[in-house]
C-alpha cells in the first residue's frame, strides 16, 4: 500500500494535541489512572501540573471525580485505556457524566486488537457497543496523527460528553493537513462504484489495502472513514451506498452492536443492499503479532477483499 | 439557644414534609431520610454558604447526597429554604416532576449533583474540592455518605485521593444509622471501625451524635481548624428518627405509610410552626 508509515500512534498524537493546547485553553483539566507514560498523559502533566490529576490505579473514582469537577463547569479529559474505562467504570460514564451531561472526554486507549501484542485484557473490543448505547455521548474513532489531533479540537469544542477511541500502535498516515473533521462527518478516502466499504480507526486501512487489490480484479471500492460513530454520517453513506448498492463494514471490535449492527439497522429501514460486517464473531483475541492476529479473526485486508468479492456477486 | 431552637423547629418541619410527600406518592425511604434530617437541616439553615436566590452561584458550597434515596430530606430542605414552592413536594417521584426519585442534577433548583448509584458521592465530592482550589473560588464541599453505603469499594478510591489531596474543604458526613437495606450493618457486611478506617485514610474523625445540633455545628465549627486533611464527621444516629414505629426498623428502609400510620406519625412529629 502506497501510504505512509505513521510517525506516531493515535493515542501519542491525541496527547500531544492536548498538551499544545494546554497553552491556548487555560481551563481545561487532565485526569489520569496511572498509565499517563502510556496514554501520554504526562506530556500535559508536565507543562500544566496544576491541571493534572493522578488518581492512581481507581478508574471509578478517577471518573466520578472528573464528573464532580465538570459539575462545577470545568471541562476535564479522562485518560485510559479502554477496557478499563468503558467496562469497570462504566456506571460512573452512564450514570454521573452522560445522565447529567457533563463536559468529560475520553482518551481511550488500546483500542480493538491494535493492542494485540497485550492480548484480551487489555484490548478493548466492547467499547464501541458501550459507548454508543450511553444516551448524549458522542463517540470519534480517528485512523492517523492528523486525524487523532482533530478530534481531540473536537472534542474540546464539543458540547457534553465525548468518547474517543484510539491506538496502541502506529499504523500509517493518510489525512493531510488543513482536512476539516466534524461530529458526524466522515472522509471517503477512496471513490468507487462497485461497493461501499465502511471502515474506522485501524479497518480503514484493511479497506484502503482491499480496495487496491480488488480494483485489479475489476471491483472498485469507496472506502469510508466513519471516523464519527455516533453521530453517523448518514447522509454521506446514504450518497455511497446508492451508487454503490452494497456494503461491508469491518470493524475492529465484536461483530455484535458495533456500528455494522447500527448500518444494518439502517440499511434495513432504508433500502436494504447485499451487505456483511467483519468483526469479532463472538470471541476474545489472544496476544501476538498485529498482523497476524488480524488475520487470524478475519479482519485482515486479504478477509475485506474475500467479503467483498462475495457481497458483490449478490447484487 | 434561639439558634438551635430554630434548627430544632426547622428539623420538625422537614420531617413532616418528608412523610407527607412519602405518603402521598406511597413510595419512597422514609427511613433513610428521617436519618439525615437533623445533618441536612444544619447544613442549609446554618452553616453552607448558599444562595437559594442564585442555586448556581459559582462559589457556593457544594452538597452532595451520597446517600441519593434519602432525597426527600433534601428536597424538603430545599423547598423550605425557598429553591422551589413547597407545593412541589407533593410531586415528588411523579411523572414529569422536579423531584426525581432520585436527585437530579438538572432537574431540581439547588441539587449540586445527581446522585442514587451508591458509591460514587466522595469520589464527587473530591473532584469538587479540587475544583474549588484550582479555581480559587474556595468554597467548601459537603458529602452525606451512608454507613451501609460503606461496602462499596469506591469510597474508599474517594477516601485515598482525598488524602492524597490534603482537601480540608472535603467534609463527608457518615450517617451511621447501622441498616442498611438487608439488615443491620453487621449482618449484612461489617465495617467497624469506621474512624479507624478513615484514620488509617490518613482522614481527621469527628464522631458526634447526629441527632443533636449542638454536636453538629460544634463539629462543623472544628472542620475549619483542620488546615491539612479531609474530615470525616462520624455521626450516630437513628434509622427512622422521630416516628417511633418506624427507629431502627429495617422494614421502614424504603416503604410508604398508610393513612393510619401516616396519622400517627404527624402526630408524633408535631405541630409544625414555622
Amino acid at each position: 500500500m502506497n501510504l505512509k508509515k505513521a510517525s506516531m500512534p493515535t493515542r501519542k498524537a491525541f496527547a500531544l494535541r492536548m498538551e499544545e493546547m494546554g497553552a491556548l485553553d487555560k481551563d481545561f483539566a487532565v485526569f489520569e489512572s496511572d498509565i499517563g507514560y502510556s496514554t501520554y498523559s504526562y506530556l500535559f502533566g508536565e507543562s500544566y501540573p496544576e491541571r493534572y490529576f493522578n488518581m492512581g490505579l481507581a478508574e471509578g473514582n478517577t471518573i466520578s471525580s472528573a464528573a464532580g469537577m465538570a459539575s462545577c463547569g470545568r471541562t476535564v479529559i479522562v485518560c485510559g485505556y479502554g477496557v478499563f474505562i468503558t467496562l469497570r467504570a462504566v456506571e460512573a460514564i452512564r450514570t454521573y457524566v452522560c445522565y447529567p451531561n457533563l463536559d468529560v472526554k475520553f482518551l481511550s486507549s488500546h483500542g480493538g486488537l491494535t493492542a494485540a501484542i497485550d492480548g484480551v485484557t487489555h484490548q478493548a473490543t466492547e467499547d464501541i457497543a458501550y459507548m454508543t448505547t450511553l444516551p448524549n455521548m458522542k463517540v470519534l474513532v480517528p485512523c492517523d496523527t492528523l486525524s487523532a489531533k482533530g478530534c481531540f479540537d473536537l472534542a474540546l469544542k464539543t458540547p457534553g460528553p465525548v468518547f474517543v477511541r484510539l491506538m496502541r500502535d502506529p499504523l500509517y498516515e493518510v489525512y493531510n493537513e488543513g482536512a476539516e473533521l466534524t461530529v458526524g462527518g466522515s472522509t471517503f478516502l477512496r471513490t468507487g462504484k462497485d461497493i461501499t466499504i465502511v471502515g474506522y480507526g485501524d479497518t480503514v486501512f484493511q479497506a484502503l489495502e482491499a480496495a487496491e487489490i480488488l480494483s485489479a480484479q475489476g471491483i472498485e471500492a469507496e472506502v469510508m472513514d466513519a471516523y464519527s460513530i455516533k453521530p453517523f454520517d448518514r447522509e454521506g453513506f446514504f450518497t455511497s451506498v446508492k451508487k454503490t448498492k452494497s456494503c461491508l463494514v469491518v470493524e475492529n471490535h465484536q461483530r455484535r452492536n458495533g456500528l455494522g449492527y447500527e448500518i444494518a439497522t439502517l440499511l434495513l429501514a432504508e433500502s436494504p443492499v447485499p451487505f456483511d460486517i467483519l468483526g469479532l464473531r463472538d470471541t476474545f483475541g489472544e496476544s501476538g503479532n498485529y498482523n497476524l492476529v488480524m488475520d487470524k479473526y478475519g479482519l485482515s485486508a486479504a478477509c475485506v477483499v474475500e467479503a467483498a468479492k462475495r457481497i458483490t456477486a449478490k447484487k | 439557644m434561639e439558634v438551635i431552637k430554630h434548627l430544632e423547629e426547622t428539623a420538625r418541619a422537614v420531617r413532616y414534609h418528608v412523610i407527607d410527600m412519602i405518603y402521598t406518592v406511597q413510595s419512597g425511604h422514609p427511613g433513610s431520610s428521617l436519618s439525615i434530617v437533623e445533618i441536612m437541616t444544619a447544613l442549609y439553615f446554618n452553616y453552607a454558604k448558599i444562595d437559594p436566590r442564585n442555586p448556581l452561584w459559582p462559589d457556593r458550597d457544594r452538597i452532595v447526597l451520597s446517600k441519593g434515596h434519602a432525597c426527600p430530606t433534601w428536597y424538603a430542605c430545599l423547598a423550605l429554604k425557598g429553591y422551589f414552592p413547597l407545593e412541589t413536594l407533593k410531586t415528588l417521584r411523579q411523572f414529569e416532576s422536579l423531584l426525581q426519585g432520585h436527585p437530579d442534577k438538572n432537574k431540581t433548583p439547588g441539587v449540586d449533583m445527581t446522585s442514587g448509584s451508591l458509591g460514587h458521592g466522595l469520589s464527587i465530592g473530591v473532584g469538587m474540592a479540587l475544583e474549588s482550589r484550582l479555581s480559587k473560588r474556595n468554597f467548601r464541599v459537603f458529602v452525606i455518605l451512608g454507613d451501609g453505603e460503606l461496602n462499596e469499594g469506591q469510597i474508599w478510591e474517594g477516601a485515598e485521593s482525598a488524602s492524597k489531596y490534603k482537601l480540608n474543604n472535603l467534609i463527608a458526613f457518615v450517617d451511621k444509622n447501622r441498616l442498611q437495606m438487608d439488615g443491620t450493618t453487621y449482618e449484612v457486611m461489617p465495617m467497624d471501625p469506621i474512624d479507624k478506617k478513615f484514620e488509617a485514610f490518613n482522614w481527621e474523625v469527628l464522631s458526634i451524635d447526629g441527632h443533636s445540633f449542638p454536636e453538629i455545628l460544634w463539629a462543623l465549627k472544628e472542620t475549619e481548624k483542620i488546615k491539612d486533611k479531609p474530615v470525616c464527621i462520624l455521626a450516630e444516629t437513628i434509622k427512622g428518627k422521630g416516628v417511633s414505629f418506624m427507629e431502627n426498623i429495617r422494614e421502614w428502609h424504603g416503604k410508604a405509610p398508610d393513612t393510619a400510620e401516616y396519622e400517627k406519625a404527624i402526630k408524633e412529629i408535631g405541630r409544625v410552626i414555622l
